[in-house]
């Protein structure tokens, strides 16, 4: 066997030197022949030596091997050497064999073309080359085919490939061959089985069939189990390799297992059980890697189906212009123009027969490789619009239905925008209905209050009188005439419950009535009303001889009034030096401040009651002042004049804030019982709601009134109502509710509209009181009445 | 089940009822269900009624469904209700209330604020109370004045009297915005001479005493002021005691001065102050009222939206029932244990006292346009009640025709609403000015409801106005 397996390694050696000979083919001229000689003694050499240095090898590789054998392989090699250059000879003489063929049956033609080229080369000892005269008469020398000797297995000569290169092999189908060799010869198609054998072959699948053809050699394909099983792991991307295990199991060499025998004998070193420290840096490395995103965590792929999001594609004809014709420039390819088939009138051999006719109409439309079947009108006027119509339809249809980006429509409820205000049933309790009308002015009511007690109403008319009624009787229990001449333009009962006075201004006078005979005046209210009233006359009387006003005339003169007066109550008066609009009181009843717009530096004064007071703090206002009015709990004043609101403080005689509502001209203001938000009435018909703890600029605007507003009045006693009296004859009832948190802003829900008062020369209702507990609220008319609503 | 045959032949479907009472005068003996024509009316019904009953004298009776009294046939009833008329249906009849009429009228020289009558065997008397200050007495066969009380100048009232009433035949109590109660004495003889004496002066309330309630056996009054408390006085000058000089007129110059202005030979009358302050209310005390059996349990209601019970030997606050509204009259509905009370929000509410109760308002009677200023009870039914309203109506009730509805709607506390049965308007105040806007001219401000006499009121239009039933005495 060893025998054997060498000399066929010698061989190989040989032809393996052989292709060096064979280029030597494509030469042409006559140093051909010594090349040859040359290669032949070469190859001889070559082939000796290669044979001593194998055996050379031979010795070493099996020198520790028997003796005796290798001299008997000594033996054998020198006999063959003899067979081996014979057969070198035959084999560089042996005719081309008619095909490459890698079948059995190749073979066996082969080897029986060998045999009868030895036969012919022993026979006779001529050239191996014949001459000829090519195209061009010159002679040409025409060698044989060398023949690789039978046994000589030939693995680096690529037998039979073909070198038609990437050519589809349709192309050789009328031809007897499938292609060329490296030589230039033609490859035959092989032989192919009749009908019945690739018959039989389909019904009876032979080993290893894969019904495919080996595009390279055109015979059919046949793999082996062994080579499915590969092709199958490799397509898996697995390892090809049989009996791999890519997952072993780990041999733990280094466990926490005490071995019997350990691996190393060596204490277990430090760093075994003590963290390692390097790892920890990388670690570190890692997580403030993937902290700042340098690494992103895995994530799987995602599966591309088909299309690749990322892979854009344009439509570079999409809006193709017509272009001058340029290198640059690709068109986009044209469709192809219509052909005889498409045509009104075609040639007869493009009408289909009925057989035609027929499969045409029994498939199914989407399945016809054509829309249209050529139907012959004879001429164009006989073509039927209706056909025209229908595609026209079908082409609108198909742009109708093709799908688009589907574009949502902004669907929102319009009620949805509007702020959640709650019902106003849920905020009940508040005035919805007239409860009273009191009738008896003469002229416009110009104001009205609500006795601290919460059952007499004070009102006070053109026609010069004050008039206290009874609030939900209706009834009048008291009147007087203060002034014959002047109006009565506000009157205020002092916020006391411990006295019965009320402050009513005519003119420029504000008078102080004690209403004898009321249920309300019992003799000790009487007594502790007269006792606030009188008690600044001794303090008067004592001031005037340190600060003496000569060269000025007073600010204010405080008196007694006539005696008919006295006799009815009117037990003081003060008076300033204009028209007083507005009388306000500080919570304590001690102070009031009066405001006269036409005032100029003394519109607005501040009096002090128990000392018959009067001081101008406000001597320089910008503009004309409107009203003022006290802050419920911190001593701040607020003065508004037609376009601003100051508030200052008091106590540190500083201005503290500008409010500046917008209103062109403000009428009228009042300041939260909490202190923190101010309403302002305007004349331009505005209801301004400023929370003062948030800006200077209104929080709300409320413009629900045809005219201006007049007067504008929080619920003092608790309940989270405003409201505001119109020129245009109606109230409007609002809830204003504050919450102490400051987060929150104040929620202003219009309530009701009270109508009833009647226009009377553009006038409406001109003055507004709440009842100090209920929502009940009073409302002075220019009709001459006021109202009471419950 | 007689009237079954006449019917059958107009073709007319027929219905199962059941017929119930509360009177248990009329009660019926069999109360199995009995099938009647669906065209039968009120009084078809009644006759049947009374049919069954066999009574000799036949008794009117009207008839409730469901809380609604039968105005149609009961078929349209039944169409109107949504009803179906196979189900067997509950008919409450109850003695019909005869549509009061209108009777007679006494004009007076200013708004007639409270009102009171005196009926016993032998006379009927009306005591009405005025805001000139003055009281008047009037027959009410002859609808003559017979007495009015003497001036301020002659120790009458110094302002509006507010509430008047009859403490006996011959004494009457009266309060009014000079803060005073005032006892008086009433002489009237066989002829014509009839006069009214000022006997006692209450001192004590700081505001109007609004309201006074009294209890002849103990002759105790209770009185409700707008200061905010209830007093309990007594009528007799020698259980009073002293008045609080503070508040008596004497310490008031302009009233001094007043004083001098009039005669100064006039006799004093004597002044006495209150047995106990009630002090609780944190508004106007509106109404007040002792229990009808216990003399030392009082009621009163205020516009601070509470009914306080208290309890009068102790001086002490028992119960607080607080309702939704300011509340403004009360009355008690002694057989069905509720307190009825008015309010400014234009509805009735009645509570129940009573310590068990834990409902706050057992029924809402709603109707009226302005607040509910005064109530009555009706002396016949103990489910009749009778109010007076500043809309200018009075209107009568009966608690038993109520509905339920659900809560809202109205600021109302939900649960059983009731309607009212007959709306009684002014007299001689033209049909417009009757519903005017807020009651202008028209207000009523006191009723009563006596038997023989019938509904009494007063109000803005300076009258008081007697309604009756027709054809009763």
């Amino acid at each position: 066997m060893v025998a054997i397996n060498r000399k066929r390694k010698a061989v190989t050696r040989d032809v393996a030197e052989d292709p060096i000979a064979a280029p030597g083919d494509e030469f042409t001229g006559g140093d051909l022949e010594g090349v040859l000689s040359q290669s032949e003694d070469e190859s001889y050499h070559s082939g000796s030596n290669s044979e001593e240095e194998l055996e050379e090898e031979e010795d070493e590789v099996d020198g520790e091997g028997d003796d005796s054998e290798l001299e008997e392989d000594l033996e054998v090699s020198e006999d063959d050497d003899e067979d081996i250059r014979e057969q070198m000879r035959n084999l560089q003489t042996s005719n081309p064999p008619p095909s490459h063929t890698n079948g059995t049956n190749g073979d066996l033609q082969n080897g029986q073309d060998f045999s009868d080229n030895d036969l012919d080369r022993f026979e006779d000892d001529s050239p191996n080359y014949t001459v000829t005269t090519d195209a061009n008469g010159n002679t040409r020398y025409i060698y044989k085919e060398i023949d690789p000797v039978y046994d000589s297995d030939d693995s680096d000569a690529a037998a039979g490939v073909n070198t038609i290169g990437d050519i589809p092999l349709s192309f050789y189908d009328s031809y007897p061959h499938i292609g060329y060799d490296i030589n230039g010869k033609k490859i035959m198609r092989p032989a192919k089985g009749a009908a019945l054998d690739s018959l039989l072959d389909s019904i009876e699948f032979p080993k290893g069939w894969t019904g495919l053809t080996d595009p390279a050699t055109g015979k059919p394909l046949n793999l082996s189990r062994e080579e499915l099983e590969i092709l199958k792991k490799v397509t898996r991307n697995e390892l090809p390799e049989e009996g791999y295990d890519p997952y072993p199991d780990m041999i733990e060499y280094f466990s926490g297992k005490l071995e019997v025998m350990p691996l190393s004998a060596a204490p277990e070193p430090k760093r075994r059980f003590v963290p390692s420290k390097h790892e920890a840096k990388r670690v570190m490395k890692i997580v403030k890697a993937i902290r700042e995103g340098r690494i992103k965590p895995y994530t799987p792929p995602v599966e591309q189906e088909n299309e690749d999001p990322e892979l854009i594609n344009y439509d570079i004809w999409a809006d193709e212009v017509p272009r001058p014709d340029h290198i640059m420039n690709i068109p986009a390819p044209k469709l192809p123009p219509p052909g005889y088939a498409d045509s009104y009138h075609p040639p007869p051999e493009y009408l289909p027969d009925q057989q035609e006719k027929a499969a045409w109409d029994s498939t199914d439309p989407e399945d016809r490789d054509k829309e249209y079947l050529p139907t012959d009108f004879g001429a164009l006027r006989k073509v039927p619009g209706y056909d025209n119509v229908k595609m026209t339809f079908e082409r609108c249809l198909d742009l109708y239905l093709a799908p688009r980006v589907r574009r949502s429509k902004l669907n929102i409820d319009p009620e949805s925008l509007l702020p959640k205000l709650p019902s106003p049933d849920e905020l009940r309790p508040f005035p919805t209905v007239c409860a009273n009308i009191f009738r008896d002015h003469q002229g416009r009511v110009r104001s009205v209050s609500v006795d601290p007690t919460g059952t007499l109403v004070a009102s006070g008319a053109d026609d010069g009188y004050v008039r206290v009624w009874e609030m939900l009787t209706g009834r009048q229990l008291w009147n007087k005439k203060l002034s014959d001449d002047e109006a009565v333009d506000v009157v205020t009962w002092r916020p006391s419950k411990d006295t019965a006075i009320i402050a009513a201004a005519a003119g420029e006078t504000v008078y102080f009535t004690i209403p004898f005979g009321l249920h309300t005046v019992n003799p000790e209210i009487e007594q502790a009303s007269r006792e606030v009233l009188d008690s600044g006359f001794g303090y008067q009387a004592n001031k005037p001889t340190t600060e003496t006003n000569i060269n000025k005339e007073p600010t204010a003169t405080w008196s007694r009034p006539s005696t008919s007066l006295t006799n009815d109550g009117v037990l003081l008066t003060a008076s300033v030096r204009s028209t007083i609009k507005v009388i306000t009181w500080h919570r304590r009843g001690d102070y009031f401040a009066t405001v006269s717009p036409k005032g100029q530096s003394h519109a607005v004064a501040i009096h002090t009651l128990s000392k018959h007071l009067t001081q101008l703090p406000f001597r320089k206002l910008k503009g004309l002042a409107q009203t003022a009015q006290f802050h419920p709990s911190k001593p701040i004043f607020f003065v508004a004049t037609q376009r601003n609101i100051r508030s200052y403080d008091l106590s540190a005689q500083t201005l503290l804030k500008i409010m500046q509502p917008g209103a062109r001209w403000i009428s009228s203001i009042d300041v939260h019982p909490g202190g923190d938000n101010l309403i302002v009435g305007s004349y331009d018909r505005r209801l301004l709601w400023h929370d003062m703890d948030l800006s200077t600029k209104p929080y709300k605007t409320l413009r629900y009134h045809q005219k201006a507003i007049r007067a504008v009045k929080f619920h003092q006693g608790g309940l989270p109502l405003f409201a505001d009296a119109s020129d245009d004859g109606s109230l409007q009832i609002f809830h204003g509710k504050v919450v102490g948190d400051l987060m929150e802003n104040a929620t202003i829900v219009p309530l009701k509209v009270l109508r009833g008062h009647v226009e009377k020369g553009a006038l409406g209702v001109l003055g507004l009181d709440w009842h100090p507990r209920h929502p009940w609220c009073v409302s002075a008319g220019a009709d001459g009445s006021c109202r009471v609503w419950c | 089940m007689e009237l079954d045959a006449p019917n059958e032949s107009e073709k007319t479907s027929q219905v199962r009822i059941k017929l119930t009472t509360r009177d248990s005068d009329v009660q019926l003996l069999e109360t199995a269900p009995i099938l009647v024509s669906t065209a039968l009316r009120r009084y078809a019904l009644s006759t049947l009624v009374n049919n069954l009953l066999e009574s000799e004298k036949p008794v009117p009776f009207e008839f409730l469904i469901n809380g609604q009294f039968l105005r149609t046939s009961i078929d349209e009833f039944l169409t109107a209700n949504g009803i179906s008329a196979e189900r067997t249906l509950t008919v409450e009849y109850v003695r019909a209330l005869i549509p009061p009429v209108h009777i007679s009228s006494y004009e007076h020289d200013d708004w007639v604020s409270s009102v009171n009558v005196l009926a016993t065997d032998s006379r009927a008397r009306i005591l009405s109370s005025s805001y000139d200050g003055l009281l008047r007495i009037w027959n009410t066969t002859n609808t003559d004045l017979l007495a009015t009380s003497p001036s301020a100048r002659d120790n009458g009232h110094t302002a509006a009297v507010k509430a008047v009433k009859w403490l006996t035949e011959k004494k009457i109590a009266s309060s009014g915005d000079d803060r005073t109660i005032r006892i008086w004495n009433y002489v009237e003889d066989e002829g014509s001479a009839a006069a009214i004496t000022p006997v006692l002066e209450l001192y004590g309330h700081k505001m109007t005493v609004g309201d006074i309630a009294i209890h002849t056996p103990t002759s105790q009054i209770l009185s409700a002021s707008a200061d905010g408390r209830v007093g309990l006085w007594s009528t007799s000058k020698t259980t009073a005691p002293t008045a609080p000089t503070s508040l008596l007129p004497t310490a008031s110059s302009s009233a001094n001065k007043r004083r001098k202005l009039a005669k100064a030979d006039n006799k004093q009358v004597s002044q006495r102050g209150p047995l106990s302050m009630l002090d609780g209310h944190t508004d106007v005390v509106s109404s007040t009222i002792f229990k009808h059996d216990d003399p030392t349990v009082g009621y009163s209601a205020s516009w601070d939206h509470s009914v306080r019970t208290w309890d009068l030997t102790t001086s002490r606050l028992v119960d607080t029932r607080t309702t939704l509204h300011p509340l403004l009259s009360l009355t008690e509905m002694p057989q069905v244990s509720l307190l009825a009370t008015g309010t400014t929000a234009r509805h009735i509410t009645l509570l129940d006292p009573r310590a068990s109760s834990s409902k706050v308002s057992a029924l809402t009677l709603r109707g009226h346009a302005n607040a509910v200023s005064s109530l009555a009870v009706d002396p016949k039914s103990q489910f009749g009640l009778l109010s007076g309203s500043h809309d200018g109506s009075c209107r009568v009730w009966d608690i038993r025709s109520v509905r339920s509805v659900a809560s809202g709607g109205g600021g109302g506390d939900g649960g059983q609403v009731g309607e009212s049965v007959y709306v009684i308007y002014r007299e001689g105040v033209e049909g417009v000015k009757q519903r005017a806007v807020g009651g202008e001219g028209v207000k009523v401000f006191g009723v009563d409801w006596r038997e023989g006499v019938g509904i009494v009121s007063a109000g803005e239009d300076k009258r008081v106005q007697v309604n009756r039933p027709e054809g009763k005495q």
